[in-house]
């Protein structure tokens, strides 16, 4: 497997199409912007967020057994996971149950950090994935790279090219518009066959015992409501105390995600259709382990907006597939230490520590700060990658002391303004394929000493 | 001991402090006009709004709207399959949301749960004595009465998946037309 750094310099040799992840990611960003600053009470909202997080998880167990019981009166059958293994051998033996050999499933990162899919293929069963971007990514033999634009690194030729050998749509027909029709058409034939549906799940509500599914093309929607089993996936940590939570979440979640007001369907799944069954499948995997480790136990706030990812400068150019993990970006380099410490190594360090995920997530996890606590883990366990120690050793070293910081940022100034070829060398991989920027000739401390008074 | 077990365990091993669940969410501010503010949310979200006394007053207009498609009004419905060929379907929102334009539908109104997603094009009525500020007054008209399915829907089925490009009609309904009522 190649590291964050060897991958990203594959991802960026191609020039054009980093610059064109990049400005289309700083697009959703700015949309994202817009979107936040139409809200006076913004701020409030991600406070009241991250509290409502913070409180569920402090009392998590007491929430997941009021969940339990609220949904089983509800009539959805409920399922305990301890890990990705179990949560796969659960969804196939309900499958199994019904003898079927196909089914649709919307979008659901649980199921991809399960590996679901490649699961249930080894075992004879068609899995044809949904959401668009999904299905093009499912037709490559890819996995998506963003977990709310599963294709954002495609662009429309390699669509076209795809749904041309799958679909038997005109080669070099690109038009978006086109192409989704094909997909359109394509979908609803799997829809109206599938008797097994699956999907994902943004939020369980312990009070009602209900969960609600978020999407823009109402794929989700078309699965469970034509099926005759559906099987709802999620991570324990989705679980909120109340249902007029909700309204926090729901006017936080989209507009983080790409800037839109709401998403087109909430859709809130109390009691199975008559006739139909439902179950939900709660899964650990990890979780309870990063609950117990203090300095990350708040990424299991997160709501999955990707809002970190758009907004960073590494992910936008270096490319979802560089993190080699299913959830990439800032939050998963968090995450992805947990479940193995050693392959996933080098993803703390795929950051500039900037802080601009911290700044726009919707439930306020202290990003940065986690990815830099990881690398002081992984540094003293003797993992971190060799040239990154003697640098995070110098930086250490740096940051504990205030004046010799001030002294080593106007060093910095000098050193690119004056010998570039320093900074812009084969050690630090960020600098690869791009010019460092001028160095500003005074910092802001500089500036202050002699415009104070 | 059982998987179930087994987490609940590991979870309640673990120490940490208390932290109290924050209540209400109070803060919110309120547009002026949520009329306004509803209508504005329609024209980002791509819906149609025909503004009229009374649902009557709408038909000639949805007429000329779809002038080639058969529009049906259903009553419950076992089958969701049967619904696959419906042009246009028409049905009653509960009530609409003005910071976002979503309209809360659920199984007292639908004559079926896939019918608002199926359908190739959708008409709601709603009556503008329905329409509320912000999501925060929809949870408090909701409360906690369950009624099996309800969605908050907001336009058309859309995708940018590809390119980024904004494409309408993914899955779900073409297009929507809201029809807003006086009473
Ligand atoms: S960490 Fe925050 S910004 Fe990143 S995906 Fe999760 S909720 Fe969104």
């Amino acid at each position: 497997m190649l590291s964050h750094a060897e991958a990203s310099e594959k991802f960026i040799a191609n020039q054009e199409r980093t610059d064109w992840h990049d400005d289309t990611l700083w697009f959703v960003r700015a949309k994202r912007d817009k979107a936040s600053k139409l809200i006076p009470e913004w701020e409030a909202l991600r406070e009241h967020a991250s509290q409502i997080k913070e409180h569920m998880l402090s009392n998590l167990p007491q929430y997941l057994l009021e969940f339990e019981v609220n949904a089983q009166a509800n009539g959805i059958q409920v399922h305990w996971a301890k890990d990705a293994h179990e949560h796969n051998e659960i969804v196939y033996s309900i499958i199994q149950k019904h003898g079927d050999k196909a089914l649709v499933k919307s979008k659901s990162m649980l199921t991809e950090e399960c590996h679901l899919n490649a699961f249930l293929e080894q075992k004879g069963i068609d899995v044809v994935d949904t959401d668009l971007g999904e299905r093009i990514v499912q037709f490559r033999n890819e996995v998506p790279s963003h977990i709310v634009l599963p294709a954002i690194h495609l662009k429309k030729e390699d669509v076209g090219e795809t749904f041309h050998q799958h679909l038997g749509t005109p080669k070099g027909n690109k038009d978006p518009q086109f192409l989704t029709e094909a997909a359109r058409i394509h979908l609803r034939e799997k829809f109206l066959a599938a008797k097994v549906a699956i999907t994902g799940v943004n939020f369980a509500v312990a009070e009602t015992g209900e969960f609600v599914v978020c999407t823009n093309e109402g794929n989700a929607d078309m699965g469970a409501h034509l099926s005759e089993v559906h099987i709802a996936c999620m991570g324990i940590e989705k679980i909120i105390p109340k249902r007029q939570d909700l309204g926090v979440f729901l006017r936080l979640l989209a507009r983080s995600a790409t800037g839109q007001l709401i998403t087109t369907y909430s859709s809130h799944f109390a009691k199975p259709r008559e006739g139909q069954e439902m179950h939900i499948v709660l899964v650990d995997n990890g979780r309870s382990r990063q609950l117990a480790r203090e300095e990350f136990r708040n990424s299991l706030k997160c709501i999955r907006c990707a809002a970190c990812f758009n907004t960073c400068p590494v992910y936008r150019r270096s490319g979802g597939h560089s993190y080699h993990q299913p959830v990439a970006g800032p939050i998963g380099s968090i995450l992805a230490p947990n479940f193995d410490k050693k392959a996933n190594v080098d993803l703390p360090f795929a950051s500039t520590l900037c802080g601009s995920c911290s700044n726009v997530c919707p439930v306020k996890i202290n990003i940065h700060e986690q990815l830099w606590f990881w690398r002081q883990d992984l540094m003293k366990e003797g993992l971190a990658p060799a040239g990154k120690v003697i640098s995070m050793k110098l930086m250490a070293w740096v940051l504990s002391n205030p004046s010799l910081f001030k002294w080593a940022g106007a060093m910095g100034r000098k050193v690119i303004s004056w010998a570039p070829w320093l900074v812009n060398n084969g050690l630090n991989p960020w600098y690869k394929q791009r010019e460092m920027p001028e160095a500003p000739k005074q910092s802001f401390q500089e500036w202050y000493k002699s415009n104070r008074s | 001991m059982s998987s179930r077990e087994e987490i609940l365990k590991a979870l309640q091993g673990v120490q940490m402090p208390a932290k109290a669940y924050p209540g209400t969410f109070t803060s919110q501010v309120h547009g002026e006009d949520t009329l306004a503010d509803f209508l504005h949310s329609m024209q980002v979200v791509s819906t149609t709004v025909l503004q009229v006394q009374d649902a009557s007053e709408a038909q000639p207009l949805l007429d000329e709207h779809f002038p080639k498609l058969q529009r049906v009004r259903l009553e419950k419905l076992s089958d969701g399959l049967s619904l696959a060929h419906v042009d246009v379907l028409e049905i009653t929102g509960d009530f609409g949301v003005a910071e976002n334009g979503a309209i809360w539908l659920d199984d007292a109104i639908l004559p079926h749960r896939v019918a608002p997603f199926i359908c190739q094009h959708l008409v709601i009525y709603l009556s503008k004595k329905n329409l509320l500020p912000t999501m925060q007054e929809a949870y408090i008209r909701l409360g906690n009465q369950l009624t099996g399915f309800g969605v908050f829907l907001s336009g058309p089925s859309k995708t940018a998946d590809i390119e980024q490009s904004l494409v309408i009609g993914a899955h779900g309904a073409r297009s929507l037309v809201v029809v807003l009522t006086e009473s």
